[in-house]
């Protein structure tokens, strides 16, 4: 490794430092370099965008469950999206459109893995922050900059984007077609370019650090799997975003500057004959999913790094074959990049290609399986303790079972054909990678959330939300595949209209309710969150007797983690219950009995803390940076 | 093993102070609830407050005509229900709040007592099991009872037979591992539950073990992959495999609805173009006199742009919009005042005279390109064959049993889905590129009325995300024996001429659109 170039000016000084530097308010929590900082940042902007998106969904199962039905509560809150106490169809669009937007790179991209790879990637690795703090708190600030532009789309006079998640041209790209392909969509685009811009300053920050900054004995294989995850989750991001940038650049230009990239031979109720010409709405979705695939494994590889490393510190077992494990971490996310085609099985794309992309798409399974089996292996004959963090684990593999089983219909282009966009998709996404994802997230959350605040969440609260979450997200999703498997299509604004759908009527009012239910639980979680931040019981330094680097630092967070040396690894991050020992948890950084001492180097990091001037410079470059941006949006 | 412990045990002792800090935290919260439930029996009748001001918006463009008329509600009923809804709103919020203040109990009691009063690892433990039970029956019962509403063995078309053993293979081997993995995950964690004295096996892999649980899966997928690539290749290709007569009816889809067409008498299809598209001739055939006044038509509308701009330049338009203004002002009419203050907005920031800018350069290149078919002697003769002349435009889709169908989509203006769920058919319709799909019903709609009931028809619905009435678009397809579809189309008329014009020598040499289409189709593929 590196360690011989970066010198430590860190352990030498660090209290006198500390005290000397004791950053303003500003610096410590707004425009805050510290790692630990920007995680919680990501994750509380992640739980207020949760909220936005979780309320939208909540109001179009109500216009999906009593279509006929007048709310006057919603004309309150809606306005004229909502007259009379019932949501406009272009409204339910927009909903529809933002809410998954949100859900996918908002809450599930940068609340996720913003989250927990700015807390873990140096807290497991054993560095001091990330290889680039300040590139960190851009990072940060885009992402925040980008769920105001989002945001304040509500706010425009023809209403938000709502030409759904993926925004396919044409629908997207003629703001005569629909009200929200207006305004709208232009700040969506700005929005998630700015997102592209955080997602890309992040993911080199993260790559480099696991790369480069490993202290002494971390080797590749002694990695925590939740690494693993980040890191291939922010090559995966860095490799596709990049392509969406592209993509959603060039919807700007069809848009605003008169180009046909994605336009050709269209004639539009009200406007007539567009001039464009030669261009191709497929390549739009070609280049989205290009990115869209890898992005459902950008979300779910970090969930299933966090319960891979939940589930083995509280089944109190290794976890099974770590190596297997890597390796198809690895492999999902190389077949991401080749499988994005069956997204698009019936878009009139060549047939043949269809029949390359059900191949290389149904081999995702294999190590899907893997990894299902590895879960189920390492419960087997261990000591399992129901923390809630555990919990959301067993929840994550459950549904990753569900949602993955349906993926194997969905990912066979004989059978898409009838099932392309019926709810039978809806139900496997939510499952798969909304449900799974999300609980994966709500395990980091009770899992290192002593290591976040320095305090403890309330157990039986997080008992009682995780049941109530669990059961209604089952009663949500479950009777959706049937409805699909029925010929019902997604994204309709209501049934009422079609004598054949009647029939699920009763369903989608039981539907509704549970997501209700699901909603409420989600209260529950917001309380206990914000109640243990300012009143939880005090955490120790490792409630879980866990075995990663990142329970030997100090409860108070310090900037540079350690007060002092680094600690070097001597094993792998899984080693509980080992039979040689007493304890059945082995820290990586204890060394045990006849191991030989590692020679204690000065510790390999570079002091990350910036001296004042550089912070107010940087703070005065960044804001101009935001101000330009403003004025664009 | 004393480390096992998450937290010391205290000795047990009595404290008063987190008792009544819970007692004052239980009672607060009864009494804001008590507050709020009396304020909400006196709440005021939103619905006065807000009505004047909203129902001052505008409608946006183009949803003039497919806009959603709601069904007014009742006020004194309204005002009841508003009541209603907020009460259920705040409730919920407050009752979330007892309930979480309430279950901190357990907090407290352990405070109290300073021990842990309930194993909550054994009630969770035993809470898997139970889930595991109710939800594995549950599953059961949703196979059973939701299963029964879906489209299995009951399949329209020839294909959808195929299909429909496909899926039904599928969903065995799934249900299996469902099952299965669902039952061992829950299963482990209720048998594995910690307990005091346990330690966990030292296990952290076993190669033998993990080459098994990869190679099964690989093999049962590589069959099921094996089954699609022959199911795919049979549908997607059938148009190419089969060496009989084929029909081919043009599907046409705009915002929103869908339009159906035939070749007519002459048994071909004409060329149809989106730049022909106009007012009497939707669908942009090549119909010589119709596109003649189409260009025409657009001459009209661009003098009348040109003097739009005029208007503006001169300032005529706003000094017109102005006096306007000011007689509804007098009027206090509100709604008019503020699409007036719009209109005037939009003129004063450019955006009105852009809009005509950009509609001349429109229509004249609309023109232009029109004139470049019709100057081009060869393209005139293939466009304008005549064989669109005959050809007739339906609002329902007849098919008949048991022949091989084609149904070409054209999109008029953005990407629409024709999904026929009882046929397992779907393809997108997309704008400047022809689709197609090729099946052959083998179930008449008399047949299926006496299968799903007598009100049943087969639809072909829209299932691409495409706009405000998305949810509502919609054809009526009837399948029927061939006679009866002959009958029908003898009773529908051509959209422009009865008898085609016969002009042998062009008809001789001249593509049909299907033809050409396909070209097409290679060269974007």
């Amino acid at each position: 490794m590196s360690t011989s170039i970066i010198k430590d000016t860190h352990a030498t000084d660090s209290h006198a430092h500390h005290e000397h530097h004791e950053p303003s308010f500003l610096f410590k929590y707004v425009f805050s370099t510290d790692h630990k900082m920007i995680s919680k940042q990501f994750l509380i902007t992640g739980i207020i965008m949760g909220c936005f998106g979780m309320g939208m969904s909540l109001l179009f199962r109500l216009q999906l469950a009593w279509p006929d039905q007048a709310f006057p509560i919603l004309e309150t809150l809606l306005g004229k999206w909502g007259k009379d106490g019932k949501i406009d169809p272009n409204f339910y669009m927009a909903l529809v459109t933002i809410h998954g937007t949100i859900m996918v790179f908002y809450v599930l991209t940068a609340g996720l893995s913003g989250t927990f790879s700015n807390l873990l990637i140096p807290l497991q690795v054993g560095a001091r922050d990330m290889a680039s703090p300040f590139m960190n708190m851009l990072s940060y600030w885009f992402f925040f900059l980008s769920s105001c532009v989002l945001m304040s789309s509500f706010f425009a006079e023809t209403g938000p984007a709502s030409s759904g998640w993926t925004v396919y041209p044409p629908l997207s790209a003629l703001s005569k077609a629909m009200p929200g392909s207006g305004l709208g969509t232009t700040l969506w685009l700005v929005a998630i370019i700015l997102f592209i811009v955080s997602a890309l300053l992040g993911g080199i920050n993260y790559i480099t650090t696991v790369l480069n900054m490993r202290t002494k004995g971390m080797t590749m294989n002694r990695l925590p799997l939740t690494i693993w995850a980040f890191l291939l989750t922010a090559i995966l991001g860095l490799l596709s975003f990049p392509v969406l940038l592209g993509a959603g650049l060039l919807l700007i230009f069809d848009r605003s500057f008169g180009t046909s990239f994605y336009l050709s031979d269209i004639h539009l109720n009200g406007v007539g004959a567009l001039t464009n010409s030669g261009g191709s709405p497929v390549l739009y979705q070609h280049l989205f999913w290009f990115l869209g695939h890898p992005e459902v494994y950008i979300i779910l590889m970090p969930a299933l790094g966090i319960s891979s490393e939940v589930i083995s510190t509280n089944a109190r077992k290794p976890i099974f074959g770590y190596t297997a494990m890597v390796i198809s971490l690895i492999g999902i996310s190389f077949l991401s990049f080749i499988v994005w085609g069956h997204h698009m099985f019936i878009t009139g794309m060549n047939p043949f290609l269809g029949t390359m992309f059900m191949y290389v798409t149904l081999i995702i399974a294999v190590p899907s399986a893997v990894k299902t089996f590895n879960y189920l292996a390492t419960l087997w004959r261990g000591n399992i303790r129901f923390t809630p963090a555990m919990m959301f684990a067993i929840g994550l593999v459950s549904f990753f079972i569900t949602g993955g089983l349906t993926g194997i219909y969905l990912g066979n282009a004989a059978l898409d054909i009838q099932m392309h966009d019926s709810y039978f998709v809806v139900a496997h996404f939510h499952l798969v990678m909304g449900s799974a994802a999300i609980f994966g997230m709500f395990a980091g959350i009770y899992h290192w959330f002593p290591k976040m605040f320095g305090k403890m969440m309330n157990k039986t609260l997080g008992n009682l939300h995780f049941w109530l979450t669990f059961i209604s997200a089952y009663l949500v999703f479950f009777p959706m595949h049937f409805m699909g498997l029925a010929g019902v299509p997604r994204r309709y604004y209501q049934f009422s209209l079609i004598p054949e759908f009647e029939i699920w009527m009763n369903v989608n009012i039981f539907i509704t309710i549970s997501a209700f239910l699901g909603g409420i639980a989600q209260l529950l979680f917001l309380y206990n969150f914000f109640n243990s931040i300012f009143r939880g019981e005090k955490a120790t330094q490792n409630p879980w007797l866990s075995n990663t680097l990142e329970w030997s630092t100090q409860v108070k967070h310090i900037h540079g983690n350690w007060d002092g040396d680094i600690p070097a690894v001597y094993r792998g991050p899984h080693e509980y219950s080992r039979p040689d020992r007493e304890l059945d948890y082995f820290p990586q950084h204890e060394i045990g009995d006849g191991e030989p001492e590692h020679y204690h180097a000065p510790s390999t990091q570079v002091d990350t803390v910036f001296e004042g001037k550089k912070e107010k410079a940087s703070a005065v470059f960044f804001s101009s940076f935001a101000a330009l941006f403003m004025k664009k949006a | 093993m004393r480390q096992l412990k998450h937290r010391p045990t205290k000795q047990v002792q009595v404290r008063m102070k987190p008792f009544l800090k819970f007692t004052f935290k239980l009672t607060l919260a009864l009494v804001i609830l008590t507050g709020a439930a009396f304020f909400m029996s006196k709440s005021i009748d939103i619905k006065g407050i807000s009505t004047e001001q909203l129902s001052a918006s505008k409608p946006f463009f183009g949803a003039d005509e497919y806009a959603y008329e709601a069904p007014k509600a009742d006020t004194a009923e309204s005002a009841i229900s508003s009541k209603v809804n907020w009460a259920i709103l705040g409730f919920t919020i407050l009752m979330v709040l007892v309930l979480a203040n309430a279950f901190d109990i357990s907090k407290y009691t352990a405070k109290i007592t300073g021990r842990e009063t309930v194993n909550q690892n054994n009630v969770n433990k035993w809470t898997m099991l139970i889930f595991m039970v109710v939800g594995l029956i549950a599953t059961i019962w949703e196979y059973s009872a939701h299963g029964k509403l879906i489209l299995l063995n009951d399949s329209a078309s020839a294909h959808g037979v195929d299909y429909d053993s496909m899926f039904t293979m599928t969903l065995i081997v799934t249900s299996i591992v469902f099952f299965a993995t669902q039952f061992l995950l829950f299963w482990f964690s209720f048998k594995y539950a910690h307990k005091d004295g346990q330690k966990a096996l030292y296990l952290a892999h076993n190669n033998r073990l993990e080459v098994f649980w990869t190679i099964i899966p690989a093999i049962v997928l590589t069959l099921l992959v094996l089954r699609g690539h022959q199911t795919w290749r049979s549908v997607v290709y059938a148009e190419e495999n089969h060496n009989g007569k084929i029909h081919n009816i043009e599907i046409f889809a705009y915002q929103f609805g869908w339009k159906a067409r035939y070749a007519g008498d002459d048994g071909i299809m004409g060329i149809a173009d989106y730049k022909f598209i106009s007012g009497k001739n939707e669908l942009g055939l090549a119909f010589k006199p119709e596109v003649d006044s189409l260009i025409v038509e657009l001459k009209a509308q661009i003098e009348g742009e040109k003097i739009v701009i005029n208007d503006i330049k001169s300032g005529a338009a706003l000094a017109a919009l102005k006096s306007s203004f000011a007689e509804v002002e007098n009027l206090r009419d509100y709604k008019n005042m503020e699409s007036i203050q719009k209109e005037i907005e939009s003129l004063n920031n450019g955006e009105k005279l852009d809009e005509a800018e950009a509609s001349i350069k429109r229509k004249t290149k609309q023109i232009e390109r029109i004139l470049a078919i019709q100057n081009n002697s060869k393209q005139f003769a293939s466009t304008f064959n005549g064989a669109a002349n005959d050809d007739v435009i339906t609002q329902e889709i007849h098919i008949a049993i048991d022949t091989l169908v084609t149904f070409n989509f054209r999109s008029k203006d953005i990407i629409h889905s024709a999904w026929l769920p009882h046929m397992r058919a779907q393809m997108n319709v997309v704008p400047g590129m022809p689709t197609k799909f090729t099946f052959r019903p083998t179930k008449t709609s008399v047949e299926a009325k006496k299968e799903f009931g007598e009100t049943f028809e087969y639809y072909l619905y829209c299932n691409k995300i495409c706009g405000v009435s998305h949810y509502n678009m919609k054809i009526k397809v009837v399948v029927e024996s061939q006679a009866e579809v002959d009958a029908w189309l003898a009773t529908q008329q051509p959209a422009f001429i009865k008898k085609p014009i016969v002009v042998p020598a062009i008809m001789n040499n001249s593509d049909t659109m299907m033809q050409a289409d396909k070209t097409k189709k290679l060269a974007i593929n």
